[in-house]
């Protein structure tokens, strides 16, 4: 079935924590708190909250990253050491440790860092538009309850949302 | 001056409670829509001032171009480097600018992991700062090159040949740890920018729209974007601090890893490292007083703020005191004769000037900073700031230039070597090469993080929810701070 | 494969040089004894090494500048104590010719970023010129200072037409931008090494000198091979006590003149210098 959208606008973040609580508890059918996305100017971990868990798991590629890169950068660097027309300097080792060391720990930073931002613009789903409803007050100082659900409970919700001194609620053909 | 509130009710009324209440980092009549006014005022219409100093230092900057492509087509002699004397001022700057580049970063990464707020309006313009030094340093490596045309033989790239850069060269580990820098850290700068970005796009229109569009990716800033983007920004930082301090200590294994007197030092890792933050510091002041005027950033470049700043900035600069003694007084204490006579040769020798000159701005100019009125005036304050930075300059300086005239073999022994007006003027353009991209960027990109001083608002707001409204702003437990904009903070 | 080779030549990858016997199995190990007892200043092995070696003669005013290529450069030294005669000033100054030492641990080779300059099998330290991009740091490390760097275009001024023709044709004319330093005379030694392996011997003693041996007209100057036990050069080592791979050597015989300069930096050179002796009753 074809999902419509809601979005409701909040200048006082108490007032759109208590709508998100009589959402949850509000029983609607075939509505669930996964589909509200919360859209705001800066990060709020206690309405983020109310929408129950949603893991992040960026820190496992950053794991992986740091993990893979410094060992295979410091197989390269060695094996390229020797692979090189057998050169000598100094008298040092041809595959001296305390360089290749210094090599290898830029490399788990490089490779830590860039394994952290790759896996975060694929967790934010960035770069994209895909998100159906926006409005530019949300990166201004409002926030932004965003709501998808069957037509048919629309205006249950909106009935919810509007209990709550919203300064405005848009729907799809707000557009 | 104290401040009395009304004791509480069951309180016995006799009692008269001091009320000693925390300054606040940024007034009270910031609101979270004023924050987004005024940064994006910063990018339509600054002062007169920003045409000023863009123009002189696109100015500098030719000059400076001029000077390297009559370098490059003559060849290195014009510098005046010979054959003790190879890196004259091209390196003493090229350190100078990697350690300008290291507060920004390091600083704001240390802050957010110890969930310092204070760096919220100020961390953006520092990571900027970072990120055009390094470029500003990276030139250098080039224009010291004697054959800039084959610069590409350090990167190590897969070729048929199985040629590969030398990977015992400290030269090598610096453009490996540079490389790693610069990316990181304009990752980082980038990440920290996209919630700012966004609102760069919605609120602007034409090509600057196409522009804030296409670098904000569509942050929307939903929940989901929140919560990972914290996540990594906080690893992000958690990998920077320690990149940052391995950049510098590889950058002194340049010196420390050769065998020449003043250079062979077992406490040049640190040295460098808090040199680097000592310099990186009284730029990231300088810069304060800079865009605090030329883009009206008053409400968000406090005095509180810029207290803090000061205070850290004279704690590392006693630190790297320390530090600079101390590998005197081992040279000093050590047996190794060479380097003792160096040290001698620095101190009354051919450079005793710059030897002492920096002992005078770096070690000397920093306890002005414990005068009130110098934290208080900016002009005054913006002064000292480029004094120390002139101070450190002068410590790299007079880190090369005597140890190559001075070395362990006596028929090199030079009097009196002095850089040829090529290199002064590449010198010079490096400068006009920084500010000029470093004033595009204020000019383009916000200067002050929209996103993170609306949460310090934020966070000032529910503080004062759960304990009651405070004494306001203006009258604190410094007393009324005697402002320079008639009082308002 | 390069993982394959490093596993199979591991030891030898992570041997530290130079080490007692190392010159054992290899037939070539170049190395010098200069007398400076015999050398008398004339600078004779400096010009021989400018013909040899199309070497740029810079003109009096770069020379001042510090820009001069002279890869073997006869220093002058007056004791403690002795004043400069203005009328005479070599008068009393002891000479001393300085040249690339060769160092077995050379300080120029390991922080080279493009790796240009290396140990070649037969204990040369060699320079790539191709390879050089200039960063000069080689010379910042080099504690002798006999690195010499094309800070101008010499070609374009050393040789005007026609002296490109006395140019060496079997030596490289370096462009600017380029680290340079004393070879051993490289293109000699290569030419007598390839003929003698197609003869299937190993050179003799005496048959390729460098130009600046072959100049001296005291004969201060002794060139050859250590490897080989029999050569002049490897009895000189030999009589005078000094050990490749030591930096401290032990003399146990009184009288002997060889040193090594600079030894206490590690940088093993090749080249052992006689000390000069000197009357003490004047």
């Amino acid at each position: 079935m074809k999902k419509t959208h809601t979005l409701a606008l909040y200048s006082d973040p108490d007032e759109a924590a208590n709508a998100l609580k009589d959402l949850k508890s509000s029983g609607i059918s075939g509505f669930r708190m996964d589909d509200v996305i919360i859209k705001s100017p800066i990060d709020h971990p206690e309405l983020s909250e109310l929408l129950g868990p949603r893991p992040v798991y960026i820190q496992w590629f950053t794991l992986l990253g740091v993990l893979l890169g410094p060992t295979t950068g410091l197989v390269l660097i060695a094996s390229a050491q020797a692979s090189f027309i057998y050169q000598v300097r100094g008298g040092r080792p041809v595959v001296p440790f305390p360089p290749d060391m210094v090599l290898t720990y830029e490399l788990f930073i490089l490779s830590g860092v860039l394994m952290t931002v790759l896996s975060t613009f694929v967790a934010m789903k960035l770069p994209g538009n895909r998100s159906p409803l926006y409005n530019a007050s949300v990166s201004e100082d409002k926030i932004g309850i965003l709501v998808k659900t069957d037509p048919a409970s629309l205006p249950q919700i909106n009935e919810i949302l509007g209990r709550h001194k919203p300064l405005e609620i848009m729907g799809d053909n707000a557009r | 001056m104290s401040h009395t509130v009304p004791s509480h009710p069951q309180m016995d009324v006799q009692i008269e409670r001091k009320f000693v209440p925390k300054q606040k980092d940024l007034g009270e009549d910031v609101n979270w829509a004023q924050i987004n006014k005024d940064v994006l005022r910063s990018l339509e219409k600054p002062r007169p001032a920003f045409w000023i100093i863009f123009f002189s230092a696109l100015a500098l900057f030719s000059f400076g171009v001029y000077c390297e492509v009559y370098q490059y087509q003559t060849g290195m002699g014009v510098s005046d480097l010979n054959n003790p004397q190879v890196w004259g001022l091209y390196i003493a700057t090229f350190i100078f600018w990697i350690g300008m580049g290291h507060s920004g970063t390091l600083l704001s990464a240390l802050l957010h992991i110890i969930h310092a707020d204070w760096r919220k309006p100020i961390y953006r313009y520092s990571e900027a700062m970072t990120t055009f030094t390094l470029m500003t340093a990276a030139l250098f490596v080039l224009v010291h090159m004697g054959r800039l045309w084959q610069f590409y033989y350090v990167v190590a790239y897969p070729n048929e040949r199985w040629v590969w850069p030398n990977f015992t060269s400290p030269l090598v580990w610096d453009a490996t740890a540079i490389g790693t820098y610069l990316t990181s850290s304009l990752l980082f700068l980038y990440m920290g920018m996209i919630p700012d970005l966004a609102i760069c796009r919605d609120n602007a229109k034409g090509a600057r729209r196409a522009l804030y569009k296409f670098l904000s990716l569509g942050w929307q800033g939903t929940d989901r974007q929140w919560g990972n983007f914290k996540v990594a920004y906080m690893t992000m930082a958690c990998f920077l601090m320690p990149l940052a301090v391995s950049v510098h200590s590889i950058v002194s294994t340049d010196f420390a890893v050769s065998q020449n007197p003043g250079w062979h030092v077992t406490s040049f890792p640190p040295y460098f490292v808090l040199g680097a933050l000592y310099s990186g510091c009284s730029g990231i002041i300088t810069l304060f007083i800079v865009l605090r005027y030329v883009f009206r950033f008053e409400a968000y470049m406090t005095q509180p703020i810029l207290n803090k700043l000061i205070k850290m900035t004279f704690a590392i600069a006693m630190v790297w005191t320390y530090l600079d003694l101390i590998e005197y007084a081992t040279t000093w204490y050590g047996s190794d004769e060479v380097a003792r006579q160096d040290l001698v040769y620095r101190a009354t020798g051919d450079y005793a000037l710059q030897f002492w000159g920096m002992i005078f701005c770096a070690m000397v100019m920093p306890f002005t900073l414990l005068i009130r009125f110098v934290r208080q005036n900016y002009v005054v304050l913006l002064i000292i700031s480029l004094i120390l930075n002139v101070g450190m300059w002068l410590e790299r300086f007079q880190i090369i230039t005597p140890t190559f005239a001075k070395s362990h073999y006596p028929w090199t022994w030079t009097a009196g070597w002095w850089p040829s007006w090529v290199q002064w003027g590449i010198v010079a353009g490096s400068f006009g090469w920084f500010t000029m991209l470093f004033m595009l960027y204020c000019k383009i990109f916000p200067s002050v993080s929209m996103y993170e001083v609306k949460e310090m608002v934020h966070e000032q707001n529910m503080h004062d929810k759960l304990h009651g409204a405070q004494a306001p702003a203006h009258q604190t437990a410094l007393g009324a701070i005697p402002e320079m904009n008639g009082g308002k903070i | 494969m390069s993982l394959s080779n490093l596993i199979k030549n591991w030891s030898n990858f992570r041997t530290r040089r130079p080490y007692e016997g190392q010159y054992d199995d290899s037939p070539y190990k170049w190395a010098m004894v200069i007398d400076l007892d015999s050398c008398i200043g004339c600078n004779a092995c400096t010009v021989a090494c400018y013909a040899e070696n199309n070497l740029p003669v810079v003109g009096k005013e770069r020379f001042g500048k510090g820009h001069a290529m002279h890869w073997i450069r006869i220093e002058r030294y007056w004791g403690e104590g002795e004043t400069l005669e203005t009328e005479f000033p070599e008068r009393g100054a002891q000479y001393l010719p300085m040249l690339c030492q060769q160092c077995e641990a050379a300080p120029c080779e390991p922080v080279c970023p493009v790796g240009a300059t290396h140990h070649s099998p037969d204990g040369l330290n060699t320079q790539v010129y191709n390879r050089c991009v200039g960063s000069r740091y080689c010379s910042a490390n080099c504690p002798y200072k006999v690195r010499y760097f094309n800070w101008w275009n010499y070609p374009e001024r050393a040789w005007p037409n026609p002296l490109e023709l006395q140019l060496n044709p079997d030596v490289t004319v370096r462009s600017k931008g380029v680290m340079e330093k004393c070879t051993f005379c490289m293109q000699r030694l290569r030419a007598g090494m390839d003929k003698a392996k197609t003869d299937g011997r190993i050179l003799a003693d005496g048959e390729v000198v460098t130009a600046c041996a072959q100049a001296c007209p005291t004969s201060a100057i002794t060139f050859g091979n250590l490897a080989d036990k029999n050569s002049k050069v490897a009895k000189m080592w030999k009589t005078q006590q000094v050990d490749l791979a030591k930096n401290v050597q032990e003399k146990t015989e009184d009288g002997i003149r060889g040193y090594r300069i600079l030894e206490d930096l590690n940088t093993y050179p090749s080249i052992v210098y006689l000390e000069r002796l000197r009357n003490m009753a004047s």
